[in-house]
Formats: structure tokens, sequence, C-alpha cells
């Protein structure tokens, strides 16, 4: 246990200050080709024809792939969870988003692979896209995947969350508080690019110098679109230039590799700054409706939510974030009777994945923003409101888990310390355990009472 | 074309007038520390001395360059003998995920070497706002630039 409590040096801090840190995009082996990737200019099309011959005839051009030359186009994230995957890794009769790669070139230069990106001759159909996650209920809007525009869950459409009885709790309102919260999207936007080099080796296998945060991960990904076994390759990582969640997603690699093994030479997928902003993953946009049933001595009886996740294209890892999102919309908060009912929306924006807490980090705004809002109704101290709903010991959460250790009280204590507010005696005599003389209203007592814990934002 | 990059001369160069000097140090003399952040002049990641003044490297054509004195991360100091900003940084856990370090390292190094009295912290906070840590490590780097002006 000497570590702990200690300050130790960071194992690559004499590299990182002088300079010496190998990224990804540092490596250089001999004979590299670079790669650029032909990719939609529709939010939503059928493509008609494609013919990359006046690419292949170029000067410096060494090998091209589209869909057909991936062993296995349609890899999901999260198979191992039993959600089947949806997305091409070169996109092949269609298009879902402006951006999506549909054809990748190797080249000598990163100019000859740019020259010859144009050169490749294709025909689109464009759709009408579906681009407005609050039309997600509406059955006349166009569905953009043959399944129609939501995800669905094993047993219902919707990620659903009920305990108590909701209907009740709010025909015991004094008051009803509702509000809509809608943050929007976010790039990720690490000062390093997403990039992978690939090189083949004389024995048959392939080494991939990768940007991922998730190395085994991103390594049985590429596997799983090569169809080899892991033995085949040889990842590379550990020198990430800032992830924050978008680094799972595993784009260039199995397209470098691919490109390597086609042509036999090193093959580099480098993302410029504008790929990296146009068409990279990002932090999902949010629409979230709450109503909170409420007393107006400031306890808050139950909540109903309506979430509208817009996970963009693709499904990637959003119904595990919508999860954690939905799993979280009690807040710290002892609220028994509730109703959370969250879609996973398809639109034509680029795909969504994670980053820092996804799915929680939208939740918590949206939470903490009721709360203030409920506190203007009521008229009552903002503080007063999160201390008298705060998870106590031996609450039960949304999940139902029972809590031994909430840290709510504690932490907003703490919180008021930081920022300077003298709050009364009364709420400074509070503790994370109730009082034996505390008191404890009906709506908790009937469930013993309830509560929550275990606010995940960061990661 | 020619460029004195960390004391040594590389005269005549093989890139072309027109060629970024970001490129020129990575692609021909595969110096790897300045980094293409975003190839547009906008997180600061390219940094490197010319003639000893803070500028972008993704920026500047070679012709507009020739004949200057380059230093970057690799010319202040070795892992033996590190500058008092690269020791600041490294005591003071001021660097993360690192792409952006030897930028801001080297746009440090420049102010604090400054003749003049000790620069103040908004003074330090200036100096580097053109720089994008995206690890929001902000408080810890000028806390280490701060640092390093003792260390001189």
């Amino acid at each position: 246990m000497k570590a702990v409590g200690a300050s130790a040096p960071r194992y690559d801090g004499v590299s990182a200050v002088t300079g010496r840190s190998v990224y990804v995009d540092d490596v250089r082996p001999a004979g590299m080709l670079h790669v650029k990737a032909l990719r939609s200019i529709h939010d939503s099309a059928s493509i008609l024809r494609l013919n990359v011959e006046p690419a292949a005839r170029l000067t410096g051009v060494h090998g091209i792939v589209t869909a057909s030359d991936v062993p296995r186009l349609i890899v999901g994230p999260l198979e191992s969870q039993g959600i089947a995957g949806d997305e091409p890794l070169l996109a092949d009769h269609e298009v879902r988003y402006c951006g999506q790669p549909i054809a990748a070139v190797a080249a000598e230069t990163e100019e000859a692979a740019r020259a010859a990106v144009e050169a490749i001759e294709i025909d689109y159909q464009p759709h009408e896209p579906f681009l407005d996650v609050r039309l997600a209920l509406d059955p006349d809007q166009p569905h953009i995947t043959p399944e129609g525009n939501r995800f669905h869950y094993e047993r219902y459409v919707e990620r659903r969350l009920r305990r108590g009885d909701v209907d009740r709790a709010f025909e015991q309102a004094d008051v009803i508080v509702e509000g809509v919260y809608r943050p929007t999207m976010i790039e990720q936007c690490p000062l390093e690019t997403q990039a992978a080099v690939a090189i083949p080796g004389s024995d048959g296998r392939l080494t991939i110098h990768s940007t991922t945060q998730a190395l085994y991960y991103s390594m049985s990904i590429v596997a799983e679109h090569l169809q080899v076994p892991l033995g085949r390759l040889k990842f590379v990582g550990g020198m990430v230039g800032g992830g924050f969640g978008g680094k799972v997603d595993t784009p260039c690699e199995s397209v470098a590799a691919l490109l390597a093994l086609k042509t036999g030479r090193p093959a580099k997928w480098a993302f410029s700054r504008e790929e990296e902003m146009l068409c990279s993953s990002v932090r999902a946009a949010w629409h979230m409706e709450i109503a909170d049933a409420v007393t107006s001595d400031g306890w808050i009886l139950g909540r109903r939510t309506l979430t509208l996740h817009d996970a963009g294209a693709y499904t990637r890892f959003s119904p595990y974030g919508v999860n954690k999102h939905t799993f979280h919309l009690a807040g710290a908060y002892t609220i028994p009777n509730l109703a959370f009912n969250s879609y996973v929306v398809w639109t034509n924006h680029v795909p969504s994945s994670a980053m820092r807490g996804f799915g929680v980090t939208s939740a918590s705004f949206a939470i903490e923003t009721h709360m203030q809002r409920t506190a203007d109704v009521l008229g009552i101290d903002p503080w007063e409101l999160r201390l008298r709903n705060a998870t106590r010991a031996g609450d039960i959460t949304a999940t139902g888990v029972r809590v031994p250790d909430p840290s709510a009280v504690s932490t907003l204590l703490a919180a008021a310390d930081v920022a300077g507010i003298a709050l009364p005696d009364r709420y400074r005599s509070l503790h994370d355990a109730r009082a034996p003389d505390e008191e404890v209203p009906d709506h908790l007592r009937a469930v013993v009472s309830a509560g929550y814990s275990g606010e995940g934002v960061g990661v | 074309m020619n460029l004195t990059v960390n004391g040594v001369a590389h005269d005549p160069l093989r890139s072309k007038a027109m060629t970024p000097l970001l490129d020129v140090l990575r692609e021909e003399l595969g110096i790897m520390s300045p980094k293409p952040g975003c190839r547009a002049g906008g997180c600061g990641a390219c940094t490197v001395l010319v003639d000893g003044e803070p500028r972008r490297s993704c920026l500047l054509p070679l012709g507009v360059v020739s004949g200057t004195e380059i230093t970057t991360i690799e010319g202040l100091g070795s892992p033996e003998r590190l500058a008092p900003v690269q020791r600041a940084f490294l005591e003071g856990y001021a660097s993360q995920c690192g792409y952006c370090t030897s930028g801001m390292l080297l746009a440090a190094h420049a102010l604090i070497t400054r003749p003049g009295a000790a620069v103040s912290r908004d003074e330090i906070a200036e100096a580097l706002s053109g720089h994008i840590c995206r690890c929001t490590g902000y408080v810890t780097i000028i806390e280490a630039v701060s640092a390093a002006q003792a260390l001189r």
C-alpha cells in the first residue's frame, strides 16, 4: 500500500516533456502508404453506382477497398451484450449520414490518395433525411432503417423503468413541475485525431499501431472484420493523444489493415481535423422531458420522464448509454414513484458514441436544472429542496438497490462550503443517515424510504 | 532553403519553399514533437521557436523562415538535463495525454526567459491562450509555468 497517498512520478512523464513520446501519427515504417476515404456527401441516399477503376489507374495508387472487400462487413460493437450490429465498415448500397466512408484508397502520398478519391465515380439517389429527434414518435417521418427510426430493446421499444405508483403520486401532488432539456451534440475533439498504421509482417501477422482507448476490444473488432484469429494481429497502443470516449470507436484500424493486406505494404489512415469534426463520432444530442409531482413544502412524490436520444445513423454504444441514462434519472434523490421511458432514436446525423459518462451527464444536467426550476416554482431554497429529497442511508434506488452509504447530503454540504454559501443550521445538522427524530413523510414511509447513489459522471 | 534546428545546420533542405515548416520538421528531418493537431493554426500543438519566438509551424512556409534558427522541445533539454519548464511540468503533473505539451513548453519557455520581471498568472494565461489542452489541464499547466520561473 505504499503507493496510496503518495505522489508517484508518471511512467511516461519524462518522455512527454522531452517530446519523445511516439504517437500513432509519428510511426514511419519504410514504404508506408497513405489512406484517404471517399465519404458520403448526402445525409441519406441510395448508392446507384460505384466505379473505382478510374482511381485505380492513377499513378501512385496501390490499393482500393470497398464494402465487397471486407470479409465481415457489419460488426456490432455490443455483440458481446447480445445487440446485433447494423453499421457496415464501408457503405455498400446506401449511406445514412454525411461523411460516411464508402471506399478507401492507399497511395504513395496523401496528395495521390486524395486525387484518387476525387477520381472515384459514384451516383447517388438522395432521400429525404430524418434529422429532428423530436419527431421520433411521428409515424409519418421517413424511415431511415428497415426497422424504422427506433432501436428495439429486448421487451419494449424503449428502455423502461417503473417504480411505485406514479399515477397516484401525480394525483396527490400540490404542483406538477414540467421542463424540457436539450443538450446538443458535442465532438470529443482530442488534439490527436483518429489514426491507425497497419504493417504486414513476413510471417503473415499484421502489426497495428492504434490510437484506441480500448486495445483488446479494438483488436477483437478488427479480427471480426478481417475474419482472422486474434493471433494474426499484434496491436500496439498505449499512447493516446486524448480520447474522451471517442477512441473506443476503432474507425481506422480495420480499413488500414485491409489495405495493408491488399498492398503488402504498411498503410496509415489518419483523420484530418475536418474529418474529426465532421464525421467522427460525437456525444449524442438529447431531448428530455421531465414532470415532477411535488408537494408545496418541497417533497418530490413522483417523476415521469421521456427521453429521445439522438443515436445518429447507427446504433454503436447507444443502447448501453441509454440504459445508464435511464437508471440515473432519479438523480441523487429519493423519489419512490417513477415512470421513465427512454428511446434510442436513429437519425441521419453522424453516429454518436461514448464521451465521458455518456448517458449520465445528460441526465444530471436535466435533473439539476429541473431541481432549480422546481425550487423557483415552489418559492423555496434550492439547497433545501435538494437536501430534503437527497438519498439517505437505507434508501432504495430507482433500480431497486438499497444504499448503505450514500453521500448526497455530505456532498451537498461540502459543495456549499467550497462555494462559500452559508447554509442555515437546520441544513448543517443533516447527515447521510437520518436522525432518529427526523421527519419522514408518508410517501417515503410507505416504501421504507427510497433513494439513490453512484452518480458516475467521469470515465 | 536552409534551417538551423536545435543547433544543427540543415543546408540545403529538399523541401520546397511552400512546404509548411511543420512538414519540413516531421517529414524531412524526422523531428516528431511538433504535432499536427489541426493544421490550421488553431490548436498550438505544432508550436516551435523561430529565432526564439513561438510560432505555429503549420502556418509557416519554409521560404518565409529559411535561414532562421528553429528550436523544438528536443532542443530545449534532454531527459538527463531538463529545462526549468520541463522539470516543472514533470513535477507538477502538467502533462496528461502529452499531445499539446511540446507546444505549451516552448511558448512557456519563451515567456519566462524574456528579460524583465517575473510574469504573473494572467500573463501566463495570456501567453498560452492559443494553446488548446483538451484534457483541460490548464490549472496545473499555469502553476507549472509559474513554478518554472523559480527554478531558473
